[in-house]
């Protein structure tokens, strides 16, 4: 999709690598913005999330074992599952939200009974204890972010946007999360990629917007 | 169009490049910060219903962190308080919170707080269960009756306060001491005696000229959040004129049109040279008055008061100009007044000017008798604790109950409690943490926080429409271990065996009850659930309260011919919104915020005159040490010219010897060498009296100030132009 968006900065991690960072981004972006010039018609035909400048960075994250390996695979690619009807609070919070266990527990108290990963989510659910996940995105407590906001700029209030495809949106800052089993972190989140980003979609610019 | 760049288009320019070359440092990783795969993220096993993670809750509760009462609300996320704001509905705060008020949060999350029940065993507090703790409270207090056991408590009032009542009653006491060191019980005194009501209403916003003796109505006085709503409308067109007169500068003070550094100990004088300067205008003034108030008048001219309290002459003629063009008035008294031998005096003259300018019944109104006097606030000075000194020389006590206050750290440590304590077989701490007098308790039983508890609140200063404020908790509490008040003095009272409780489960069940058992009138037709679901969203229930009228009588007073102190310099131990008198020490947003006058965090500091300290040789920085007849503390200087070259001002707060890592063993306190004079009429503590000699110690210590300069340089803070000047000098706009 937005492959071709993806630029040598993605060979960049912060990894022992923070003097490029450093001195090659703005250059970097610069080069960036003529990509985004030249590709964009391809882009946004084959983007299924119109009106839309992909954000661009990438960050090579760490593996993070969680309590379950959870396949998002699985679901959100194999079986279709909207990102949404399990990550129900993005649309109306700041937070997407981890799914409350019942709702694991509303299908595979059925489905896959006998695979071992749903014995062990069995398990806790018996226990009355959810599983510990850990968190693999974050920002800083300074930094307020909010989903509901941007579903509303890029799905809902998006003209010509499908709400089937809300995964190529959550993509933007999360990655092809369906290709994944346990989420990683694919995207930077930082300060620059952000900003880059409201730039190019005239996101709002004030430093009080995000910093209150 | 021109090609010029001229010097503002520069400016822009650069400005922008400016922001675009910060920004580019915006690519650091902010791994800095936050590493994937660290912290948990804990899902709801099952959701409820009307909780969505991320979007917050808003409750109604009441302010716990002074006696004032304002109501708030709690913002709650994912079953966590977060925010405290003010609550719209209460007419003490109208929707406003202060700075102590938002700090409640960090009362509540303090890392210091007691866990467990603790109880004396050999030397030190040792970790117990609470049936341990209660039964041995409970076989203990079976030998004590009468008076022999008392409460010993900050201001308490509401359904906690009539529990605390059934308990000491069926004990057979009457013995309940109240200690606030920041109060207002002499003029509560005066008040009782001139106008028959110990706590009038007074309307800031009603009065053209507010002349305030050291009330420090906008940070420490009565009710600073409803003054403050008030002052903003007495501010608003036609602008209010406020004069302050005291001998170190209050945040109100700051504020004041005319601030007027008197001679600690002369109040009195300024008042009496005030009415003396209306009366010289308008004779008909003192018609009616007793002839001994006619004499006190007459006795300060202009000249002799000015020479006396050290303010200027024309400051006098201005404050009685304005008070006789501009009515109504309200002239109000506060710490530095109240605080002398003659204490008692000095307000009479102050309330004296009400009378003459007819501010009775104008600007002060009376409060009216509150429907349920079992549950107004039982208030106190500083006259209880010196009887609780007497009674423990006595040997009269063998269990005290300690809630809320700490004398061993609010009162001179001249009066010698902490030794006198021992003498006490049962010392019992309801506490949420270990401060100077929990130390010496010989059981701690843990409290919750404000954010956990139950209760209801009577302020003792009610504004206008009176309320009972809810208190409800916020959140489930942090701590398995700790228990509420109402809960633990239920489990007391049944143990005791006193009728009448063994039906409620907890205190929510007997608050349940209590609001059940209100009369109808108040309920407005609502059935039990509702009216208590009301009450709780609400966070307030008004009651009326009856009419009421005020007196205008003068009282018999005199003061002395001269009554500044005769000692070299006066130590003044001031209070302010913040710390307050050192109950918030523990926390570290109101250790962090600068003190409003000085600047000064995290630390003590003692304000001097410029003159004075040239006398003395120092300058801002430099440590000295300040001795009483009672004891001495070091602090540093800090240099200003709003506070009288014979007083020395140390504020209130710091000095903990305990109290967790955020207070414990930072600056110093000044109550601890206080001479034990007291006001003549009242017996309160003379605070603002005593004399102490002062000595440099050492020079430039650390000290953190904020804020480079005393004063705005003449600047304005907004710089603006006239229309002309700026067509001259700009062109066409
Ligand atoms: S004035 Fe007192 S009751 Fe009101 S918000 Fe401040 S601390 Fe709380």
């Amino acid at each position: 999709m937005f492959n071709t968006l993806q630029l040598p900065s993605g060979h960049i991690t912060h990894r022992g690598a923070r003097f490029v960072n450093r001195f090659l981004t703005p250059s970097l972006f610069w080069l960036a913005v003529i990509a985004l010039v030249l590709g964009s018609g391809a882009a946004r035909a084959e983007s299924g999330v119109p009106n839309a400048v992909p954000p661009v960075g990438t960050h090579k994250g760490d593996d993070v074992p969680q309590p379950i390996e959870f396949p998002h695979n699985t679901h959100a690619d194999v079986n279709q599952i909207n990102c949404m009807y399990c990550h129900t609070y993005a649309r109306r919070s700041k937070v997407a939200g981890i799914p409350p266990t019942s709702k694991c527990m509303g299908c595979h108290s059925v489905i896959a009974t006998d695979k071992p990963r749903i014995k062990k989510l069995t398990e806790y659910w018996e226990n009355k204890e959810p599983p510990p996940w850990r968190k693999v995105h974050d920002v800083p407590d300074y930094v307020h972010f909010t989903h509901e906001k941007h579903l509303k700029r890029f799905v809902f209030d998006n003209e010509g946007m499908q709400v089937e495809n809300v995964a190529e949106v959550c993509a933007f800052c999360h990655g092809e999360v369906k290709k994944m089993t346990v989420a990683h972190k694919v995207k930077p989140l930082n300060m620059g990629f952000c900003r880059r980003c409201h730039e190019a979609n005239e996101g709002p610019f004030d430093c009080w917007k995000c910093h209150k | 169009m021109s090609n010029k760049v001229n010097r503002r288009d520069f400016l822009k320019i650069m400005g922008w490049g400016g922001v675009g070359a910060t920004l580019a440092g915006c690519d650091m990783p902010t791994t800095v910060t936050l590493e994937e795969g660290k912290e948990e993220v804990t899902s709801y096993m099952i959701p409820e219903e009307y909780v969505i993670p991320g979007v917050g809750v808003y409750y109604a509760s009441t302010c716990q962190q002074c006696p004032a009462g304002c109501g708030l609300h709690g913002r709650v996320r994912e079953g966590r308080v977060l925010k405290l704001e003010g609550n719209p509905e209460s007419p003490i705060n109208r929707g406003r919170l202060c700075q102590m008020g938002q700090a409640g949060v960090q009362a509540h999350y303090n890392p210091d707080r007691i866990t467990r029940p603790m109880m004396r065993k050999g030397s030190g507090l040792t970790t117990v269960s609470w049936d341990e703790a209660l039964t041995h409270i409970q076989s203990k207090m079976e030998g004590v009756s009468g008076d022999r056991f008392a409460w010993f408590t900050d201001t308490v009032s509401g359904h906690q306060a009539v529990l605390m009542d059934a308990y000491r009653e069926a004990v057979g006491s009457s013995r309940h001491y109240v200690h606030e060191i920041i109060n207002n019980s002499v003029s509560r005194q005066v008040n009782q005696d001139m106008l028959g009501d110990p706590q009038p209403r007074l309307r800031f916003d009603k009065a053209r000229v507010v002349l305030s003796f050291g009330a420090d109505f906008l940070g420490t006085w009565q009710s600073p959040v409803h003054n403050a709503v008030e002052y903003a409308a007495f501010r608003e067109a036609p602008r209010g004129v406020l004069v302050q007169v005291e001998p170190k500068m209050t945040l109100t003070g700051a504020n004041a049109d005319l601030w007027v550094a008197v001679r600690p100990g002369t109040e009195g004088v300024f008042a009496l040279a005030v009415a003396n300067a209306l009366s010289a205008k308008n004779p008909a003034m003192l018609d009616g008055l007793p002839d001994k108030a006619k004499q006190l008048v007459r006795r300060y001219d202009i000249k002799k008061a000015s020479r006396i309290t050290g303010a200027a002459g024309e400051h006098i003629v201005k404050t009685a100009g304005w008070l006789a063009e501009r009515s109504p008035s309200l002239v109000v008294a506060g710490a530095s007044a109240e605080g002398h031998g003659h204490g008692y005096d000095t307000v009479a003259a102050i309330m004296l000017l009400n009378v003459i300018l007819g501010n009775i019944g104008e600007t002060i109104e009376a409060s009216g008798a509150f429907p349920f006097p079992q549950l107004v606030a039982r208030t106190g000075g500083t006259r209880d604790v010196m009887d609780f000194a007497k009674a423990l020389d006595n040997k009269e006590l063998d269990a005290v109950f300690f809630r809320g206050a700490n004398p061993v750290f609010t009162a001179p440590e001249s009066l010698g409690l902490r030794d006198k304590l021992g003498k006490v077989g049962l010392k019992v701490a309801f506490s949420q943490f270990e401060d100077e007098t929990t130390r010496l308790a010989d059981v701690v039983l843990p409290m919750y926080s404000a954010m956990e508890d139950w209760g209801t609140h009577v302020a003792a200063y009610q504004a206008g429409q009176a309320v009972i404020g809810i208190q409800q908790p916020l959140m489930q509490p942090l701590y398995e271990q700790t228990r509420g008040f109402g809960d633990v003095m239920l489990s007391l009272l049944k143990m005791r065996k006193v009728p009448g409780y063994d039906g409620y489960a907890d205190y929510y069940a007997y608050l349940r009850d209590a609001f059940s058992a209100l009369p109808d009138s108040l309920k407005n037709g609502a059935s039990n659930d509702e009216f208590w679901a009301s009450a709780l969203q609400r966070g307030v229930l008004e009651v009326a309260t009856g009419g009421g009228s005020l007196t205008a009588k003068v009282v018999d007073f005199d003061l002395p011919e001269n009554p500044a102190s005769e000692g070299a310099y006066t130590l003044v131990p001031s209070a302010r919104l913040g710390l307050w008198d050192g109950r918030h020490a523990n926390i570290p947003w109101l250790q962090e915020a600068p003190d409003q006058i000085s600047k000064v965090v995290w630390d003590s500091w003692a304000e001097m005159h410029p003159r004075t300290a040239r006398k003395l040789g120092v300058k801002t920085g430099d440590a000295i040490k300040i001795t009483s007849a009672n004891g001495s503390i070091e602090a540093n200087v800090y240099v200003y010219k709003g506070i009288h070259p014979d007083a020395i001002a140390v504020p209130m707060g710091q000095g903990h010897e305990t109290y967790g890592r955020f207070a414990k063993g930072r600056g110093v306190n000044p109550v601890k060498i206080l001479a034990l004079n007291t006001d003549g009429k009242t017996g309160e503590l003379a605070h603002h009296s005593t004399q102490v000699q002062v000595s440099k110690t050492r020079v430039r210590d650390s000290m953190v100030i904020f804020g480079g300069s005393e004063t705005q340089l003449g600047r304005k803070i907004v710089a603006t132009v006239t229309a002309d000047v700026y067509e001259r000098t700009e062109g066409e706009a």
